[in-house]
């Protein structure tokens, strides 16, 4: 469209602009677009333009290049002709003529789009139909405010649509007065809207009106002086355009890029960097923001930055507006761009790393964005940019997570992009021994957290491995796995620089992980020490989720280890408590839960989807289950046979293995056992029936053992735990109908060395289990049993019931002591006084009774003296 | 023997004055090197100012060689020392030797700091000479005159920090020089001075741990316990009441954590308390009425000793792991016989070899008795001492027991009559057995256990409601007079 004029004023233009641009570089761009600050944007863009516009169409991977792209199509400048006005239709033609054979700048391709929407405004018009001419407005505006973007001034062809829509939208509701009815209501409705849009912008853009209205001719040269200015030199842009059709788009890149060197060469001035930068900034976070857009152009000028300043700079935006790519919450970052950002982060670590006279900081005194500054001109000779490098390395990890969580576990992408982890861990591995150069403390323990949390679940090989892109990277952080020797104690250093660090939150995390690396090396008894001593117990519930998921991660491994070593009791103890919330998936983080009578909100559903873990990390729930139940099986079977009254067999140690036992009494038939519940629930019942090697066969043949580190001697250990607890459940099921029992007999039956069988039977003896003895000369067990007639066991039941109403009282006193002492001191201080006294009194009297009643009484009179005090000590101490 | 000597890692937590009866004890036992014991107590004293003893030790050591001049110099540098702070002391002690003064002097320490200023002109250092004249007589040997100047400082001074430091100082001293008693008092005060100390500051920081200083009041309390426990080794195997004082205390909660936490060998001196304590035939039961604490101590110290088997084991706590975990009796032979060796050799237990060797005999009797039924005199006897022998093979019992004939039957029909079994055991000469007679309990027996204690827990119970009801009364009534300090109960 303007090659006439260009070509004309070519000289011209140059020189104002660069008058221009020194006149005006610090006014307002965005007030006054044809301004000179515009100008060297606008002209840095017209370079970069077609670059980009040939990448999209490769690409065309974003919604508004392809928007533009059919666009394009439509408003072909003959369709356009109609608009112009007389005095441009010979430049038009001339155009028009050209459109086979030349390129047309992205400029000038936006323009033809804006006036082929004038065209189809202008069309609707003539039909009066409103709904089209709003949508064709809209579409307008938004083409607008893309120039606005992209700093190049309003083109004229704008100001003329508007004055002429505001006239005709006047005289169309005039018309509408006159004649009612006539419109429908939804074309009602649009007129009265394109009305208020028609006046919004006209206000907007008032100063331009004015100018229009004034002369529209001066308005239109000032234009197209501008748009000439931009222009390539003539020369290039003519060799483009005389060369075919065919090499369009090697031509378009060969043909300007050395242009686009030269320009740069010509342009790389600190400042158009850091306008551009500014620029792009700008536009970051508003609504029709091209982000892919914008990344090409932090990429171009990261090529274009050459000082450390300006490279920082570009870096901290670029890396940002990467993880600005995706908005929403929920889907992840492309990989491609994670590992870029990751690029570009490890680069950025690498500069500050090396200069440090850059440093980086979440706040810093404010300065000029536009200005090149560098350690001379600095106070201090330190420069310090606005930026958070702790806040990649965060975003970056937590990128990592999301996109595992989102790709499907079972599939080769997961693997491959597991793979990455390795270069994420170096990248922070680097960030760690940056922090510690520049010895800031906070975000140190930051990065040593994420490192820790990236190893501290994970076996000894891929630690090594991991550990070893780290070291092979050229700034490598005081701890490393050589350093520290082997892995444990490489977690072991990492955790104590967290315990050292003041941040309670990581202290916790620390520890947590901690415990679960030794719980994972099997170290049941530190790791069990280290948890009971941290007191995380109690103070976990007012924790934050992620740190709960930890929390119970670790002690269900703690329990897993447990049940490894061979601690059966501890192992079933410690997992009881995760498996009778029956919501074992969802406390682990790795699986929602299906709630039957609730239904989760939108948001609880998507928060609780960004805390699952990624799959790797998952602890295996049918294995757990698998230890649980067996370990279950062996405490609760004995026990279960040990009990012969119906009330007692009530309590259960274990509900879920009880229920489970329950159910699958009740069936009627038992095929094979399939799953693994099956196999135990056999196993059990074999167990009971005393039939010890079936029980074992049926433990032993669970599939899921092979997901057991050191299954083998896994198996070995249950088989001996099987074979002493079937010992036990037989001598207490059969034991009534035996006077005595040889001891060798026991011994071949359940294939245990003698010496065993002996221990056995001598514990249960001892301990009250089993009413019998030894008779050491004929190598046999006696039983004494005592048959209890019914009177005397009524007897009994009656002293017990007397015995826990005793109890019961007194608890009922102790409570009602408590509560109202607790009241009485909040009320009226002078009450706990007296109360106080008062329990002095009953202490001593309590003493006195324990003197007087020796035998029986006595343990109880010392037991509610204090129980009155403080039921808390009155528990414990019953409990040790 | 030598990987069961605990020296090694007890001195690390004592004091470099009590560690030479340690040393001392390691010469006589002879389990090391006579000579490399030697440089040890030379290195330990020549960090102490008792020269003449560090010069007798290098002289022996190194017997061609000429005494080091230091020592020489250092002793007149003592000397003089020594000189200026009995003159400072002298002052201070002038008056409180005064008998008015002996008088005038209260409970209130900050009172009798302001009528000693006032009257005798005495100021706060002046009184703290006291204690660096104690602190010096100690480094060079004087734990009796270190011990009074110690005493008469705590009584007077106010700083915390230096009373405990006089404690520690003052205990020392007592136990350097015997006295038992004194030590004894000396301990608890001492050890009540910890636990008290701590509590609040610790409360306060256990709420917010997260910005503790650099030392964690906690773990200075931890600190101090774990000294405490170790200086007590000394008073409490020394004492005649000792043992049991010593169950009393190790076995609390807040101590038993202690020693679980840092100092797991120490179970080897609680397991072997509580083996000695436990009853004997041969002692006689008319001893002073133990505490439900002592008598159950055996049991309670298995249970710490089986949660800490990972941590610690030897031949002591073992032999009461085999007896009372494992049952296998055969195995506590073998580790009983161990642990004589090691009871013999240690510092500590050395005095108390036979009796830990005769209780360790009755809890195994015991405990075989209770299980069995019948049993065949001769394997009881290569078991151990056994109260129901078979006379069959009375040699080897003879020689298991170290014990002749004659002697060896007395002591089996006395056990059988005292220990607390209470059980007809009868000796079955012919056929070499013993029968235990365990008659079943009596179902109306243990009917009348069962409701013993309750007419007389019922009847407190009613007088503890009786007397709410009065005081609430008397409290609601006379409430509004005088509002005090609210008092928490407990």
């Amino acid at each position: 469209m303007s090659r006439f004029f260009r070509q004309a004023g070519d000289s011209d233009s140059d020189s104002d602009e660069s008058e221009e641009l020194m006149s005006s570089g610090d006014e307002a761009p965005q007030a006054k677009p044809p301004t000179g600050a515009k100008t060297a944007m606008s002209r840095f863009l017209r370079k970069t333009g077609p670059g980009a516009d040939s990448d999209s169409s490769s690409d065309s991977d974003s919604d508004s290049d392809e928007d533009s792209d059919s666009d394009s199509d439509v408003p072909k400048p003959k369709k356009g002709l109609p608009l112009r006005s007389d005095s441009e239709d010979s430049e038009t033609e001339e155009e028009e003529d050209r459109q086979g054979i030349r390129i047309m700048s992205a400029q000038e391709k936006r323009l033809a789009e804006m006036e082929g929407t004038g065209k189809a405004m202008e069309n609707a018009l003539k039909i009066n139909d409103w709904v089209s001419i709003s949508n064709e407005f809209d579409k307008l505006a938004r083409m607008i405010q893309r120039q606005h973007n992209v700093s190049e001034p309003i083109p004229p062809f704008y100001i003329k649509t508007l004055l002429s829509l505001e006239s005709s939208l006047t005289s169309a509701i005039a018309k509408e007065k006159e004649a009612k009815k006539k419109m429908n209501a939804t074309n009602a409705k649009a007129l009265n809207s394109m009305k208020q849009k028609v006046r919004k912008a006209a206000k907007e853009y008032e100063q331009d009106i004015a100018k229009y209205q004034a002369d529209p001719d001066t308005f239109e040269r000032d234009y197209t002086a501008l748009i000439t200015r931009d222009a390539p030199p003539a020369p290039t842009v003519a060799r483009a355009a005389i060369g075919t059709a065919a090499v369009t788009n090697e031509d378009e890149d060969g043909g300007f890029k050395p242009v686009g060197k030269g320009g740069r060469t010509m342009l790389l001035t600190a400042e158009g960097i850091f306008k551009s930068l500014q620029a792009v900034q700008e536009a970051r976070g508003k609504k029709n923001t091209d982000r892919g857009e914008q990344i090409r152009i932090l990429e171009k000028l990261l090529e274009l930055a050459t000082t450390t300043y300006q490279r920082i700079r570009v870096l901290l935006a670029l890396v940002s507006s990467r993880f600005d790519y995706n908005s929403s919450a929920s889907s992840h970052m492309p990989t491609e761009l994670w590992i870029s950002a990751q690029n570009e982060v490890d680069q950025l670590v690498a500069i500050v790393a090396s200069n440090p006279a850059f440093i980086v900081q979440e706040i810093t005194e404010d300065y000029d964005d536009l200005v090149e500054r560098s350690p001379a001109s600095e106070k201090g000779g330190i420069v310090r940019i606005r930026g958070s490098i702790i806040s990649f390395i965060d975003r970056l990890d937590d990128e990592f997570t999301r996109s595992l969580q989102n790709i499907d576990p079972h599939g080769t992408e997961y693997v491959d992009r597991l793979k990455d982890e390795k270069t994420l861990y170096s990248t922070i591995c680097r960030a760690q021994a940056f922090y510690e150069q520049t010895k800031q403390d906070d975000p140190l323990s930051r990065v040593v957290m994420r490192r820790l949390e990236h190893i501290y679940s994970k076996p000894d090989a891929v630690v090594d491995a991991l550990e070893s892109s780290a070291e092979s990277a050229d700034i490598k952080p005081a701890i490393t796995l050589t350093s520290s020797g082997s892995t444990s104690a490489l977690i072991h250093s990492l955790c104590v620089y967290l315990y050292k660090s003041g941040n309670s939150l990581h202290r916790t995390r620390a520890m947590l992980s901690h415990i679960y690396h030794y719980a994972l090396l099997n170290d049941f008894h530190t790791a069990r020490d280290m948890l009971l001593m941290s007191h995380l117990q109690e103070s976990i519930h007012s924790a934050d989720v992620a740190t709960q998921i930890l929390y119970n991660r670790t002690v269900v491994q703690l329990g897993l280890c447990a049940f490894r070593s061979g601690l059966i009791k501890e192992a079933q103890a410690t997992l009881q408590d995760i498996f009778t919330t029956q919501r074992v998936k969802e406390l682990l983080a790795q699986g929602v839960h299906q709630q039957r009578y609730q239904v989760l909100t939108p948001e609880q559903e998507k928060a609780e989807k960004q805390r699952q873990l990624p799959f790797h990390m998952h602890i295996n729930t049918e294995l757990l289950e698998a230890a649980f139940l067996v370990s279950s099986m062996l405490v609760e079977i004995p026990l279960l046979a040990s009990i012969d009254s119906e009330e007692l067999k009530r309590k259960a140690i274990s509900k879920p293995f009880r229920r489970l036992l329950d159910f699958a009494d009740r069936q009627v038939f038992t095929g094979p056992p399939e799953s693994t519940r099956d196999h135990i629930m056999q196993a059990s019942k074999a167990l009971q029936d005393g039939e010890w090697e079936k029980c074992r066969d049926l433990v032993q043949s669970i599939k899921i053992w092979s997901l057991m580190p050191e299954a083998a001697s896994v198996k070995e250990m249950l088989a001996k735990r099987i074979q002493e607890q079937g010992l036990r459940t037989y001598l207490f099921t059969y034991a009534p109908h035996y006077n005595t029992l040889s001891l060798s007999l026991l011994a071949q039956t359940f294939s245990l060395p003698l010496r065993s069988v002996t221990s056995i039977v001598s514990k249960m003896i001892w301990n009250e289990e089993l009413a019998a003895s030894l008779d050491q000369a004929g190598g046999c067990i006696a039983f004494h049993r005592t048959e209890v007639t019914r009177q005397q066991q009524l007897a009994l039941i009656i002293a017990e019931k007397v015995n826990s109403m005793a109890e019961q009282n007194e608890k009922a006193l102790d409570a009602k002591m408590g509560t109202s002492g607790g009241w009485g001191d909040r009320a009226d201080g002078k009450a706990g006084e007296k109360r106080g006294e008062q329990v002095q009194e009953r202490r001593g009297r309590g003493d006195r009774t324990r003197g007087g009643s020796r035998g029986g009484g006595r343990g109880r009179g010392a037991r509610f003296a204090q129980g009155l005090g403080n039921q808390m000590g009155h528990t414990s101490q019953r409990a040790g | 023997m030598a990987e069961y000597d605990l020296s090694k890692t007890i001195i690390p937590y004592l004091d470099r004055h009590l560690s030479f009866p340690l040393l001392a004890h390691l010469v006589e036992t002879g389990v090391f090197s006579a000579d490399e014991v030697q440089v040890a107590q030379y290195e330990l004293a020549k960090g102490t100012n008792m020269f003449d003893y560090a010069a007798s030790l290098f002289e022996q050591i190194y017997p061609n060689q000429e005494v080091p001049k230091e020592f020489e110099q250092k002793r007149v540098n003592a000397v003089s020392t020594h000189e200026r702070l009995q003159q400072e002391a002298q002052a201070v002690l002038d008056v409180i030797e005064n008998p008015d003064v002996a008088q005038a002097l209260r409970q209130d320490k900050n009172q009798n700091l302001q009528y000693l200023k006032d009257n005798y002109k005495l100021t706060l250092d002046q009184i703290t000479a006291l204690y660096n004249f104690g602190k010096f007589q100690y480094s060079y040997g004087n734990y009796s005159g270190a011990a009074d100047y110690l005493y008469h400082f705590r009584v007077l001074s106010t700083d915390p920090d230096l009373t405990i430091s006089a404690h520690w100082g003052k205990l020392a001293s007592d136990i350097l020089t015997g006295k038992w008693d004194i030590a004894l008092e000396e301990l608890n005060s001492l050890r009540e001075a910890i636990d008290s100390r701590s509590p609040a500051p610790f409360a306060s920081v256990s709420s917010n741990t997260n910005n503790t200083p650099a030392v964690d009041p906690a773990l200075s309390q931890l600190h101090s316990r774990t000294w405490l426990v170790h200086w007590s080794l000394f008073v409490y195997f020394n004492h005649p009441q000792g043992r049991a004082l010593l169950l009393e205390t190790f076995l609390s909660p807040t101590y038993l954590n202690t020693i679980q936490t840092s100092c797991p060998w120490i179970l080897r001196y609680v397991a072997a308390a509580a083996i000695i304590s436990s009853p004997t035939p041969t002692s006689k039961s008319t001893a002073a009425p133990q505490s439900s604490r002592v008598k159950n101590a055996v049991r309670e110290v298995v249970k710490v000793i089986q949660m800490e088997n990972y941590q610690y084991t030897d031949p002591v706590t073992s032999f009461l792991m085999q007896l009372h975990v494992e049952f296998d009796f055969e195995a506590a032979q073998k580790e009983l016989q161990q642990a004589e060796k090691v009871v013999s050799d240690d510092f500590f237990l050395g005095d108390f070899h036979d009796e830990f060797l005769e209780s360790a005999r009755c809890l195994v009797s015991e405990a075989y008795c209770r299980i069995h039924q019948r049993i065949d005199i001769g394997c009881v006897l290569t078991h151990s001492a056994f109260p129901f022998l078979d006379i069959r093979r009375y040699s080897d019992l003879s020689n298991r027991l170290n014990l002749p004939r004659d002697e060896g039957e007395k002591w089996i029909v006395n056990l059988i009559r005292e220990t607390r079994m209470g059980q007809d055991a009868k000796i079955d000469l012919e056929k070499n057995l013993i029968q235990i007679l365990r008659p079943p309990q009596p179902v109306y027996q243990s009917v009348i256990e069962k409701t013993r204690g309750l007419a007389i827990r019922t009847q407190t119970l009613g007088a503890a409601i009786a007397r709410t009801g009065v005081a609430q009364a008397a409290s609601t009534a006379s409430a509004p007079p005088s509002i005090t300090q609210p008092v928490a109960v407990n």
